[in-house]
């Protein structure tokens, strides 16, 4: 038997199972779950625990920074921070639309753009710019539409962009020359989001927005709240300014020290280990997700079923991979997450390079399509998590169908930075 | 809690039980699989790492350095295997010279484990083999199957952004632990930028002429089948390319390192000490992000109908056919290199001449296979043997 | 010290998993509570 029938007789075998499973009403964690070990099973791997347990661990650190994170805004929110931020917000801007969207945007780019992850975007900012949102008169699912879309493109955003650095790395690439590809079009991209879904809406109305906000305990203060923000991004700033004097901390340990500082400040006593157990509880279907995507990728890659797709997706004309690149960055991004990088991501690049584009500017434009993907399925990681955040009840689809337009604009500029990639080389500054 | 749930949460704790000991007990196999090395005629002595830089003292990086010390004083050349532990054919043709070599006139020093950390443990989501195995005439032999990275048990956790020492520049962040981006270390660094500053410590004191690191490539990355040369090297480099695809079944190309890329040995190790450094890349196709079925066969054979396909529509820098890319080329491309580059150091350098023997070329590698010339290690002496 | 402070987040981050699961009522949860164990596990007894 050849390897290509071999191969897709497992890859065949995986999307059986898997749609088998959700036939069964069995979650899509558990559904990515069973298809691995039914592609093992057919591959003639019998259950590999060691290849199991080692892709379970692949996304380990980003468990560990999902967990800190959210825990910091748990804190917070517990605390009454967060109320006595979105109060604020209102209290001083309401008067000028331009100026809340703009300032909003800005707001949830910057911690994606600093961790790589639009979760952290979606959980540090996005719930305090979702309730702001919500006073500015624009309906739940434009709004987590748009913390959704901005998330996604502060995570391309420079200086961390994990697509950018796992394909570049993948390539043996230095991750050097993509800042500015990187930042212009996701700032660009991320206030034309903000103002196709957020223009539209009420005039703020501010006395009655206040009236129904929960009001924060008495002793909160600015202090109180930005104090562990700046614990973490002074972190942030010393790891980059003084990297060869101070410690590596990494972010969970950065995230956790921001967390200490806002239990520390709390105006009221917080009970830490509920609130700590319920963020794990909250949490457990995005770890799970990352967890079994990590088995997923394992016996994939086992079985030569992340072979034949990659060597399908490399092999296809040059033409053909520009004009569905709207689709396999995306779909690849749906089922692998940031496993789309080393899987489609590392010969797309070669191909691209092979072909004479600029890597750098063709990467960057990739990156900034690849996080769309996080709102669909089987994964839908960040946009489940945005919809869980934003407090948006209503139907999946309708909160998909606000991302549309963004998208597209997206998808556009991001395709159009792979093709023309050799006369934006200049952007790189190499 | 009813006896029922009871009952579920058991069946469920039981199963992940059973594949925490399962895997548990092959993840601890791996990373402590000892494997001999037989010291041949040449070696003269064992050092550590260590022995140059305290912070390595005992650690899981404290490698072995092989001394080969010839007859007749000369220059000397160090061979570093397993900077990347998952390119076996450079930890093999290193191998290969401490198990049969004999040095008649100056000094090789040879690491086989130069991240001795990353070769104990396997890529996560690489579903790469624990470990392969060489057919000797005198049986098996095993051989740990390694990482690019070091292991995290050794080094965690990573930064946000991995910011290159001294150059300033930034790398992906897995790459701190990546041995060859972190040259030329730094004493109070990372676990592998003390080891990288260890190795430049013994490269300094030990007054090294020629460094050479081995390492293999995807087909699909355009640094492949060639010597990567920092600009002092770059006469030698070219001659030896010259001479050996004149005279050798195979061609091999030289490229020059770049400037400004850093922490890469063949930039750093020259900048920051007296000695020419040379990289070499074999082809390895398991690296391919397009290879098909991951297994022992395919690391060991090269061969794999997905990469081949992606060769026919133009994508790779190496050829690659059905017959593969057996270990045994790759690992006669790096023996022949290696000694061809003593052969013309010592034209150009008569008053610090390299001369070895004993260790095959290109040709006998393939014509005996690999495992021909891995020696016995029942009939060898306690004193004469060592492990990795 | 700082790898200590992340062994230690690993315990708390499994005690927390742990504690969960016990206290979980859908068996679906229980398996991924246990999936997701695995490798914090592995990690705190150094074995990946």
């Amino acid at each position: 038997m050849s390897m290509f029938t071999q191969a897709g007789i497992v890859l065949a075998t995986m999307l059986a199972v898997y749609v088998a499973a959700r036939l069964f009403r069995l979650s899509t964690e558990l559904g990515m779950l069973a298809a691995a070990i039914g592609g093992a099973l057919v591959g003639g791997f019998g259950l590999p625990a060691r290849h199991i347990a080692e892709g379970a661990a692949t996304y380990l650190d980003i468990n560990l920074i999902f967990v800190t994170a959210t825990l910091f805004m748990n804190l917070l929110k517990e605390s009454g921070g967060v109320a006595f931020v979105v109060r604020a917000i209102l209290q001083r801007f309401h008067r000028s639309r331009v100026l809340m969207l703009v300032l909003l945007t800005i707001l949830l780019l910057v911690p994606g753009a600093l961790t790589g992850a639009g979760s952290v975007t979606v959980l540090v900012t996005g719930s305090l710019v979702a309730v702001v949102l919500h006073y500015m008169g624009i309906p739940k699912h434009k709004a987590a539409a748009l913390v959704f879309v901005n998330a996604c493109l502060s995570a391309a955003a420079p200086p961390v962009s994990l697509w950018a650095m796992m394909t570049a790395a993948g390539v043996n690439m230095p991750y050097v020359g993509f800042f500015w590809p990187l930042l212009l079009p996701c700032l660009a991209a991320g206030l034309l989001t903000s103002f196709i879904l957020g223009w539209k809406g009420e005039r703020t109305d501010a006395i009655k927005a206040l009236a129904e906000l929960p009001v924060p305990p008495a002793g909160m203060n600015w202090l109180r709240v930005l104090l562990p923000f700046a614990v973490f991004f002074g972190l942030v700033w010393m790891g980059r300014q003084f990297p060869h004097s101070t410690p590596i901390i990494g972010l969970p340990m950065m995230f956790a020290a921001a967390a200490f500082a806002s239990y520390l400040l709390s105006p009221v006593r917080l009970e830490f280990f509920r609130i700590s157990r319920e963020t794990i509880d909250q949490l457990l279907p995005l770890l799970a997700t990352l967890t079994v995507a990590g088995i997923l990728v394992q016996i994939m890659t086992l079985t030569g079923a992340r072979g034949l797709l990659a060597v399908t997706a490399v092999t296809l004309p040059v033409a053909v991979v520009y004009a569905t690149l709207f689709l396999v960055l995306p779909a690849s991004e749906a089922v692998l997450m940031w496993g789309a990088a080393p899987v489609i991501g590392v010969p797309l690049v070669l191909l691209f390079n092979a072909r004479g584009l600029d890597p750098i500017v063709a990467l960057a434009g990739m990156s900034l399509i690849w996080p769309l993907g996080d709102a669909l399925p089987p994964t839908a990681i960040i946009g489940r998590l945005t919809v869980e955040i934003v407090g948006f009840k209503g139907a999946y689809g309708r909160f998909l169908r606000a991302c549309l337009v963004p998208a597209i604009v997206i998808i556009v500029i991001g395709t159009l930075m792979v093709i023309y990639s050799k006369k934006l080389g200049f952007l790189t500054g190499l | 809690m009813t006896t029922r749930l009871l009952a579920q949460k058991i069946v469920v704790a039981a199963l992940g039980l059973a594949l925490f000991v399962s895997a548990g007990i092959s993840f601890h196999r791996s990373r402590n699989l000892a494997e001999p090395v037989v010291l041949g005629p040449g070696v003269t002595s064992v050092k550590k790492l260590g022995e140059y830089f305290a912070a390595i003292r005992g650690t899981v990086n404290d490698c072995n350095l092989y001394f080969m010390e010839g007859r007749e004083p000369g220059g000397t050349m160090l061979v570093l295997g397993g900077s990347h532990a998952e390119e076996p054919a450079g930890r093999l043709a290193a191998w290969l010279f401490v198990e049969n070599g004999t040095v008649e006139k100056g000094r090789v020093i040879v690491a086989l484990s130069a991240n001795r950390s990353a070769s104990t443990m396997t890529r996560l989501g690489g579903a790469y083999p624990p470990d392969f195995t060489i057919d000797t005439p005198s049986g098996p032999r095993m051989f740990r199957m390694g990482d690019r990275w070091t292991n995290p048990l050794d080094q965690w956790p990573d930064p946000e952004v991995f910011i290159h020492y001294p150059s300033g520049q930034e790398l992906a962040y897995v790459d701190i632990r990546n041995l060859n981006r972190t040259w030329p270390g730094r004493p109070n660094g990372t676990f592998t930028e003390k080891t990288a500053f260890a190795f430049m410590e013994m490269i300094r004191r030990e007054k090294v002429d020629v460094a050479i690191d081995l390492h293999e490539a995807e087909l699909q990355y355009p640094v492949i089948s060639t010597i990567v040369t920092h600009q002092r090297g770059q006469e030698l480099a070219t001659m030896v390319s010259m001479m050996l695809t004149d005279n050798e079944d195979f061609k091999i190309g030289t490229e020059f390192s770049p400037l400004t890329l850093h922490g890469l040995s063949h930039r750093e190790i020259g900048d920051h000490s007296p000695a020419i450094s040379l990289l070499f890349e074999a082809p390895e196709p398991f690296l391919d992000a397009t290879r098909g079925i991951t297994s022992r066969e395919q690391l060991l054979t090269g061969k794999d109908e997905f990469v081949v396909k992606a060769g026919r529509h133009g994508l790779l820098f190496e050829e690659i056919d059905e017959k593969g890319w057996p270990i045994a080329v790759r690992v006669g491309r790096h023996t022949s290199s290696i000694l061809q580059v003593a052969e013309t150091w010592s034209e150009d350098n008569p008053a610090k001449p390299l001369a070895i023997s004993g260790v095959p070329r290109y040709a006998e590698v393939i014509e005996k296979g690999v495992g021909a010339f891995l020696q016995d290690v029942t009939k060898a002496g306690k004193d004469r043997l060592a492990y990795e | 010290m700082v790898t200590l402070f992340y062994y230690a987040l690993v315990a708390f981050v499994s005690l927390l998993l742990v504690v969960n699961l016990v206290r979980s009522r859908s068996w679906e949860r229980d398996v991924l509570y246990v999936i997701v164990l695995v490798p914090f596990l592995l990690r705190l007894l150094r074995l990946k």
